[in-house]
């Protein structure tokens, strides 16, 4: 590996369209097998244009590839999701600490996503469904925006179909075609069925989404260091060192992006840390 | 050991003669500043602590770290090693020196248990090839505050050796660090084993009712939020940043693109938390939206996340953010509010 502040460049690969902002790219020309655990992000780089900090999406067990779900937000992710196959991208990483999935076997695994926050979750999916055996019941609970806005909607069929998992979709608001629930992601956790006692919780969406989904939790019986969240700040450095993430005592890039949520219980709930 | 004046002369005109940075005090337009010398006569002797710190000598305001060219179908982009020179700071001051133990903690960060956790090797490179040479203060000025938080102006932390002034103009030499040393046994012929007495030092006055222990306690607590000493001392803030860049412990910096056509560099730049776009998000959340959270985000780094992430100390009580705050916000009285 080179100076960690430095990108490798990759080109682009296959690209495919979630939604009418979010696409997902596969990445190609790593040189050598990319290996990353669930929850981990890249810097991805356009020359000129800058570097954003995205959750690779992607099958950990695939290490051919480098696959990430870029929602077109911003003025780099605006670019990113205009490239063409062939195209050249920098990356950098992977970064920071990863989901709980070799701590969590034995127990019931609780997915929690809301929106975009179901990309840096599907390696988790992957993971999970490869050695399906070493876990409890496992769990996808997610929200979404729109039914338009729902990411990975052939998977989401497929792995509904599964006799091993338990996918449950709600959205904020639809028109009268859509026959699935309508709703916040919360109103998904009461009625499904895992063992408070022993279930690992992984959560990821807008903070407000987070805090409001903790506390359905923790009322369903989870104890706080069962329930994990992945945390967004602006990364620059992404080792640590730029001060940029800074959210109280922690940097997000190191000592996150997922903490524990008893660890950032005292700041999750005010808004401006 | 003493080094008699001329001696000293000799020594910087030789370190010089031999193509190495000596950084020391200079007088420019008016302002005394850490600045390369290109002779001994360059330095300025009558300064209290010079208006920046030498932090940009060892960790510069912008340095490139890779070049790009964009072709056709490709990029190439190559990074950048850091050019070095031996490097000597002469006339540091104990407070300034104290700050680069506080700037190594935060570059290597949890690397001297895991080789494998990262670093900041532009800072360390450069960091290796400097000796401080530290020159106690003899008085400070009235926002002068080392004193108050744990170092004094003759304090050896961070120097690799600490001068000290006689009454007969002389230095007194005291090396402090393996580096300092061996540098001693290097030139140990312009020193001599004299003894001479040293002029007095005096010592800022201990702000009474400060209390490091206390603060860092306060602060431990997430209500301290909610305090209304943000609102009512920190609100005049207009978020100049002057305090951050002109810090020797603060350590922020961005990573951009500074561009041609198709060609550029990528450069770190220093980048402070005081500005409104540091934590902004591409979607439109700022977690730390005004401004007076801004500067109660500086307050906490410096008294609470440095102590208690980092075992160093974010604050040296250089005094220099008091020196340039625009709108007169003082550091100390916030730092007595919470040692209430």
């Amino acid at each position: 590996m080179g100076h960690p502040l430095i990108p490798a460049i990759l080109s682009v690969g296959q690209i495919r369209r979630e939604t009418g902002d979010v696409v997902t790219l596969t990445l190609e020309g790593y040189g050598r097998p990319f290996r990353f655990r669930p929850g981990q992000f890249n810097m991805l780089y356009l020359p000129g244009a800058g570097e954003v900090p995205i959750s690779i999406s992607g099958d950990p067990g695939k290490m051919d590839r480098v696959v990430h779900t870029v929602r077109m937000v911003g003025s780099v992710t605006g670019l990113i999701g205009r490239l063409k196959k062939g195209d050249p991208i920098g990356v950098r990483g992977p970064f920071g600490n990863p989901w709980p999935v070799d701590e969590a076997r034995g127990d019931d695994i609780l997915l929690v996503a809301g929106g975009v926050g179901l990309a840096p979750l599907r390696p988790v999916v992957y993971d999970v469904l490869s050695r399906r055996k070493d876990f409890g019941r496992f769990l996808l609970l997610y929200g979404a925006r729109t039914p338009d806005d729902l990411l990975y909607k052939r998977e989401l069929h497929r792995w509904r179909g599964r006799f091993d998992m338990y996918v449950d979709v709600t959205v904020d608001s639809a028109s009268s075609t859509w026959k699935g629930n309508v709703g916040v992601v919360t109103a998904l956790i009461e009625r499904a069925r895992f063992d408070p006692y022993h279930t690992t919780a992984m959560v990821c969406g807008p903070e407000v989404m987070m805090r409001f989904t903790v506390r359905a939790l923790m009322e369903a019986g989870l104890k706080e260091e069962k329930i994990f969240l992945s945390m967004e700040r602006n990364m620059k450095c992404a080792i640590g060192l730029c001060g940029h993430c800074q959210f109280g005592p922690y940097f997000v890039c190191k000592d996150g992006p997922v903490f524990r949520y008893d660890t950032v219980k005292e700041l999750i709930w005010r808004k401006e840390v | 050991m003493i080094i008699k004046r001329n001696d000293l002369k000799r020594l910087v005109e030789d370190l010089i003669g031999q193509g190495k940075r000596v950084i020391a005090p200079i007088m420019r337009m008016g302002l005394v500043e850490y600045g390369e010398i290109g002779s001994f006569d360059d330095i300025t002797w009558d300064y209290i602590n010079p208006r920046n710190s030498f932090k940009e000598f060892l960790f510069p305001q912008t340095e490139a770290i890779a070049r790009y060219r964009i072709g056709k179908k490709d990029v190439e982009l190559e990074g950048v090693i850091p050019e070095l020179r031996e490097t000597i700071v002469l006339g540091s001051r104990p407070c300034d020196a104290a700050s680069t133990a506080s700037l190594r903690s935060v570059f290597t960060w949890g690397a001297e248990e895991d080789p494998s956790r990262f670093r900041d090797d532009f800072y360390l490179m450069r960091e290796g090839v400097t000796t401080v040479m530290t020159i106690a203060c003899l008085k400070g000025d009235e926002d002068c505050f080392c004193t108050t938080v744990g170092l004094t102006p003759e304090s050896p932390e961070g120097s690799d050796i600490l001068l000290k002034e006689t009454v007969r103009g002389n230095f007194a030499v005291t090396p402090v660090t393996e580096r300092g040393k061996a540098f001693v046994e290097e030139w140990r012929d312009y020193i001599t084993d004299e003894r001479e007495d040293l002029k007095e030092i005096e010592y800022p006055e201990v702000l009474e009712g400060i209390d490091t222990g206390k603060i860092g306690a306060r602060l431990s607590d997430v209500d301290v939020f909610d305090d209304p000493v943000w609102q009512e001392v920190a609100r005049k803030c207009i978020g100049c940043g002057a305090c951050t860049f002109s810090c020797p412990t603060c350590h922020c910096f961005d990573i951009v693109d500074e561009a041609t056509g198709y060609e550029g560099e990528r450069r770190k730049n220093w980048d402070a938390c005081q500005f409104e776009y540091f934590t902004l998000h591409a979607s439109g959340h700022n977690p730390r939206d005004t401004q007076f959270k801004r500067w109660r985000n500086r307050f906490l780094c410096k008294f609470h996340i440095y102590p208690t992430k980092f075992t160093s100390t974010g604050c040296v009580g250089c005094g220099r953010c008091i020196r340039v705050c625009p709108v007169a916000l003082d550091i100390r009285e916030v730092m007595e509010w919470l040692s209430r």
